[in-house]
């Protein structure tokens, strides 16, 4: 279709209708999940797909999971053919990182829509991706420094967990059998089917009231709008090639200093990222694979092009991207991905931003903390005799801006998830918090500063069993225009009122009564400290 | 009426002396309105003044004089945005708070979320005590309510003299787990009290769990409350100035759509962030209800089409509330009437994006310069779109008093059409219909979404610009009738008069859903009584007063909690509840029940309506002209002047009532009749006529 023959009002609407489907089924995931992680952290998006794979709008929940959501529905777009094609009613599961996944913990359920029970062929799919706090593995939380994907938890290609309506016990069974806290799981799982139904029915209800071929229509429609938008930003920018390479302080395992390299050619309305010269892919769990890669590039564009553009494939359209097969930005199996979701994802934002800040200087910031700060503590509840797993991520300090300070103490970039709150995770887990405060001083300095990080401090309760999955402990978040790096993160263990430094990345055994104190990265300064006299 | 037989002395019982006016009145942005009821007269009347934004009492007082005798006894029910304005513009008093040791920064990390996903330069909310202003006592308190680290003396002594170094005036109060052990609170409370400064401690205005929540509406009552305090104090005293001799009897509105005393409102100044929205909607419940046979539940959604945006509300019965609400930016978890905004409005600006498509809102031409038809500028706005359709004819709009420029209009709606290919009618029909898709959208969030099905509702139009709009959008979801009372735009300050005596108490118990109802009797009894001594220190009799108690429950391992009413068989609602909202249930799993809620609803008599006798004559007289009005075709439309409209006249779409309030439109198929309250009561028709025009 042709911009000239699109209705601009019916293009407007049809936006807003698409958008309320992704919504709708956020809200009934979210309101009736079990987990603190998808419930309180909102860990979780939700979207819908026309019949060939491409997204036509997602709810804005988790950046992470926006590029990397049509990936799955084009696996199984692969998987469900012929005598295997998906019928009404069906219901497809899956988590493996290397058939339409991203990494284990986050679980995708997607469904097929279909006009009425005799339909043979889907009108679109609704999808959606929630991070379950556990799917086994050598560790409670499953977001271990593993050596394989194998011992990083139990991996679900892509099958049917509901097949004509019916759940199909075997699938949920074998799941549950699998992992720490199955109730929780199946809490989980519900909620994902029920927020998939919500949107099924939501999808139908359009075709009826507008008729098919209008939705169609449209929905191609929207894909050419966001595509527009984005040649349209991407032609106010310089023609020329930027490169910025960056690196994560190590996989876990030894090996430091990983570097990830890009090099954006822009040239007309067009762009071509191209990864080539990053690390290949690690021994340690901080290979990221295609889709996570994807999903950082599009957040990347999605973010300069402005507020109001449909969350799309469009999106990714005037963009080439180049990720050699094999390397840390697009790893192969059987390489362990728990950490590429979660570190490197942000590492490829930093690359990304550090590149167009050269063709854009006035709208990129500085780094900002450029890691999660992932921690999982699990054990056994002595006061529920029930075996718990809490898994958190930490805010930190947002790079300065051309005209501003950076925000302190919040998440940036490729996750915004919530935290937990002390009162509802004292309730929940045998653990207690001491700090939870701002890390003064440790954004950079700079005509803007950085924002700060934050302290926070776990005393557990009972013995436990800790992994971190944190960077930019031994290499600061860059500052930009002459403003200074942002202050590393730290992680300590205090045990008997001494303080014990912790790696970036590893497992540990606590005893209970130690505190696990986490010190979050700074954000980057904007510009030299001395241009103001005094700010 | 009530009746005070029998009540002990000291307590009196407020009750409507129908001697005595009864006065609402609302604060808006533009206009302060005032709605009068006379029992001499059996008259209600309404008024609007302009709002006195640098000091809102002056029009209220100007207002007042032109009400009040010297002799006259009045009972005022009072709306107004000081509390809100206070907290958006952020002109609150110096607070300061005091948590525990290790967390005074849970005010500014919040949920450590930003708030837009993809803008690189928006932020969070800046906190409103600054981080100096935080202060930390050692203490703590475990999840079961165990003091791990007792609050000293020593901790407390000192610090009204540091705070009040620092010049502040109000204190908040926030410490871990305080809704289980409130006693460190209250110590601290206590000797600040004796220092005289304002404390908004969280064990007393939001006993419930989840720190930065609590914090969040604790420390908002610190920083508005002192200055909602000073604002009556000063109205009070200029009342009885005004009124020498009158017996003036002052009330509150809250947001959860109840009243309260100054002296409460004075202390809970949170409580009234919301007051002129809780007005609206109550106004629209309390309309339907009469409008419907005695005893039938009401069942509305409330449409309030202002200038900027639109707000519209469920109501079952009742009117519902919501602990999620969140205002510029802070959350607020005591119970607000829940009211879902969306940036569509008359004034909301028309624009072609570089995508080529066209938007409406949320940016809005607002009152200054507003509309191009205003006359002020060329800005294309939904207000323009119907005036170049021909349903908002320039020379009738506010009853004639502000004749409309329909020339600067059309220019504005063509320059913008021309950009996109389309003449300024098919613009205008767009324009309308994006707006239109904006607030059905609303209206969906609220019903369909939350599992209520909208043909059971009746759509009430309260506000000016909602009367053009509020028949297409019941067809657009399938609600079946439209309610436009006859004094829309002052309906809030009418609702502040039907309003009762609200009084909510929510505690966090953290129960296992299977205790038996006679033990969380005993649980409730307490929050019971405290209401109960609350709502009879309101003036109302004992037997007026309504006590419904109610439970959050959720499935063990959940963290949303739904609201069940507390019946024996509370288990068997929750899981109807849940069904309802989230499509399953699962009996087989063990519930919790998370806070235990009372509200006291104390009854008061209500100024009634005026009901006139059905009148069997012709609506010709009231017939003002025909003209053409743009449907999907150009259609001939008779107008009628709605003031001149009686009980029984009954229209047939197309057609358009002017009224100096509000204009009305009906489309083909639609049926209006007038009842004895004058409600234009319109029938919308669900037979599938109404063809998919997204």
């Amino acid at each position: 279709m042709t911009h000239a023959e699109l209705d601009p009002i019916r293009l407007e609407v049809y936006k807003h209708l698409f958008a309320s489907v992704a919504e709708e089924m956020g809200v009934v995931l979210r309101k009736s999940a079990y987990s603190p992680n998808i419930k309180e952290r909102r860990d979780y998006s939700c979207a819908l797909f026309d019949t060939q794979g491409a997204m036509i709008s997602q709810a804005a929940h988790i950046p992470v999971h926006l590029g990397s959501m049509p990936l799955s529905v084009l696996e199984i777009l692969r998987v469900f053919h012929g005598s295997q094609a998906l019928e009404s009613g069906d219901m497809v599961i899956l988590n493996d990182p290397y058939r339409g996944g991203t990494h284990l913990p986050d679980i995708t359920l997607v469904a097929p829509v279909f006009e009425n029970e005799s339909s043979t062929a889907p009108i679109g799919f609704v999808a959606n991706r929630a991070h379950h706090a556990d799917v086994g593995g050598m560790q409670p939380g499953s977001m271990p420094v593993a050596s394989e994907i194998f011992q990083e938890g139990l991996i679900i290609p892509p099958i049917k967990l509901i097949a004509r309506g019916q759940i199909n016990p075997a699938v949920l069974d074998l799941i549950l059998a699998n992992v720490r806290t199955p109730m929780e799981r199946r809490g989980d799982l519900f909620a994902q089917i029920a927020s998939n139904r919500r949107g099924i029915d939501r999808l139908l209800e359009m075709t009826r009231r507008y008729g098919l071929d209008e939705i169609n229509q449209y929905m191609r429609g929207l894909l050419a709008y966001t595509e527009r938008m984005l040649r349209n930003l991407i032609r106010s920018l310089p023609d020329g090639a930027y490169a910025c390479t960056d690196y994560l302080d190590d996989d876990g395992l030894g090996h430091q200093r990983i570097p990830i390299q890009v090099r954006i050619t822009i040239e007309d309305d067009s762009a071509c990222v191209d990864f080539t010269g990053s690390a290949p892919q690690q021994a340690g769990s901080v290979n990221a694979v295609l889709a996570i890669t994807m999903s950082a590039v599009y957040y990347v564009f999605r973010c300069l092009v402005g507020l109001d553009v449909p969350n799309n494939s469009g999106c990714m359209a005037p963009i080439r991207l180049i990720a050699p097969a094999g390397s840390i930005v697009n790893a192969l199996k059987p390489a362990p991905v728990a950490g590429g979701n979660v570190e490197t994802s942000q590492r490829i934002v930093d690359v990304l931003l550090g590149a167009l800040a050269q063709a854009l200087p006035s709208r990129v910031p500085a780094a900002s903390q450029g890691t999660m700060n992932n921690v999982t503590i699990g054990g056994w509840d002595d006061r529920t005799d029930t075996a718990f797993t809490y898994y958190e991520t930490v805010g930190g300090g947002m790079g300065a801006r051309s005209d501003r300070d950076g925000a302190s103490a919040t998440h940036s970039h490729m996750t915004n998830t919530l935290n937990t709150p002390i009162e509802a995770l004292e309730y929940a887990y045998p653990l207690r918090v001491l700090r939870y405060e701002v890390r003064d001083y440790s954004g950079g300095a700079g005509k803007y500063h950085g924002g700060d990080g934050i302290r926070r401090d776990t005393m557990v309760l009972t013995d436990a069993q800790v992994s971190l999955l944190t960077d930019r402990r031994e290499l600061p978040p860059y500052g930009l225009a002459g403003g200074a790096s942002g202050s590393c993160g730290q992680n300590v263990l205090i045990r008997d009122g001494e303080e014990l430094p912790l790696p970036g990345k590893g497992t540990l055994q606590l005893r209970k009564g130690d505190i696990l104190s986490l010190r979050t990265p700074g954000g980057g300064g904007y510009g030299a400290p001395d241009s103001t006299a005094n700010d | 009426m009530p009746s005070c037989a029998g009540l002990p002395q000291q307590v009196s019982c407020w009750r409507v002396n129908m001697a005595k006016l009864s006065i609402g009145i609302d604060i808006g942005g533009t206009f302060t309105d005032f709605v009068v009821h006379d029992p001499a007269a059996d008259a209600l009347r309404s008024f609007k003044l302009p709002t006195t934004p640098h000091d809102p009492s002056v029009a209220v007082l100007e207002g007042l004089a032109s009400i009040l005798k010297p002799d006259s006894t009045a009972r005022i029910i009072h709306g107004s945005t000081v509390a809100t304005n206070a907290l958006l513009e952020r002109k609150g008093v110096a607070t300061a708070l005091i948590t525990t040791r290790g967390f005074r920064d849970v005010l500014q990390i919040g949920r450590q979320n930003r708030p837009q996903l993809y803008d690189l330069f928006a932020d969070p909310p800046t906190p409103l005590v600054k981080r100096d202003w935080r202060y930390e006592v050692d203490e703590r308190v475990d999840a079961q309510g165990n003091v791990l680290i007792a609050l000293q003396d020593a901790q407390v002594d000192g610090l009204a003299a540091q705070l009040r170094l620092q010049g502040i005036a109000s204190v908040a109060i926030c410490l871990l787990f305080s809704f289980l052990h409130p006693e460190h609170e209250q110590r601290i409370a206590n000797v600040l009290r004796r220092g005289g400064f304002f404390v908004s401690a969280s064990h007393e205005v939001l006993p419930q769990h989840r720190e930065y929540e609590r914090t969040s509406t604790t420390v908002i009552n610190a920083y508005v409350s002192p200055i909602l305090d000073r604002y009556l104090a000063n109205l009070e005293t200029a009342i009885h100035s005004v009124a020498l001799k009158s017996s003036v009897d002052l009330r509150i509105m809250q947001s959860n759509g109840g009243i309260i005393s100054p002296a409460e409102a004075r202390s809970n100044g949170v409580h009234c962030i919301m007051s002129g929205p809780a007005g609206g909607v109550v106004g629209a419940l309390t309309v339907a209800r009469a409008a419907q046979p005695p005893g039938a539940e009401v069942k509305i959604i409330s449409f309030d089409m202002g200038g900027t945006s639109t707000d519209v509300s469920l109501c079952e019965g009742d009117i519902q509330t919501t602990s999620e609400a969140s205002v510029g930016g802070f959350p607020i978890r005591i119970p607000i009437i829940d009211i879902h905004t969306v940036g569509a409005g008359g004034g909301s600006i028309a624009a072609v994006d570089a995508g080529g498509a066209l938007r409406v809102g949320p940016q809005s031409a607002g009152a200054d310069p507003g509309p191009a038809c205003y006359g002020h500028s060329d800005t294309p706005t939904v207000t323009d779109a119907n005036v170049v359709l021909g349903r908002l004819p320039g020379a009738y709009f506010l009853g004639g008093r502000m004749p409309l420029d329909e020339a600067r209009a059309w220019h504005a709606i063509g320059e913008l059409g021309a950009r996109i290919g389309l003449s300024a009618t098919e613009t205008a029909l767009g324009i309308v219909a994006i707006a239109n898709a904006h607030m059905e959208r609303a209206l969906r969030v609220i019903s369909v979404e939350r599992g209520y099905d909208p043909r059971d509702f009746t759509l009430v139009s309260i506000g000016g610009a909602g009367g053009l709009h509020a028949a297409e959008l019941a067809r657009r979801v399938g609600i079946r009738s439209v309610l436009i009372p006859p004094f829309a735009s002052t309906l809030s300050a009418y609702g502040m008069l039907a309003a009762d005596v609200v009084k909510d108490y929510g505690i966090t118990v953290m129960l296992p859903g299977n205790i038996d109802a006679v033990t969380l009797a005993t649980q409730f009894q307490p929050l019971v009584d405290r209401c109960m001594h609350e709502a009879l220190a309101e003036d109302v009799g004992p037997e007026n007063i309504v006590i419904q108690q109610s439970l959050d429950m959720r499935y063990h391992g959940q963290s949303y909690e739904l609201n069940i009413a507390f019946s024996p068989d509370y288990r068997t609602a929750f899981e109807a509840a849940h069904a309802r909202a989230y499509g399953y249930h699962r009996p087989d799993v063990a519930t919790e029940i998370v806070n235990l809620r009372v509200r006291a609803i104390g009854r008061v008599a209500k100024p009634p309506l005026q009901t006139r006798n059905a009148s069997h004559g012709d609506s010709q007289p009231a017939l003002l002209e025909t003209r053409q009005v743009m449907f999907d075709r150009q259609l001939n439309v008779p107008f009628y002047r709605g003031e001149l409209l009686q009980p029984g006249h009954a229209l047939h779409g197309p057609a358009i009532i002017v009224r100096n309030d509000t204009t009305v439109l009906l489309n083909s198929g639609d049926n209006a009749v007038i009842d004895a309250h004058r409600n234009i009561i319109i029938t919308v028709p669900t037979d599938g006529s109404n063809e998919a025009t997204p």
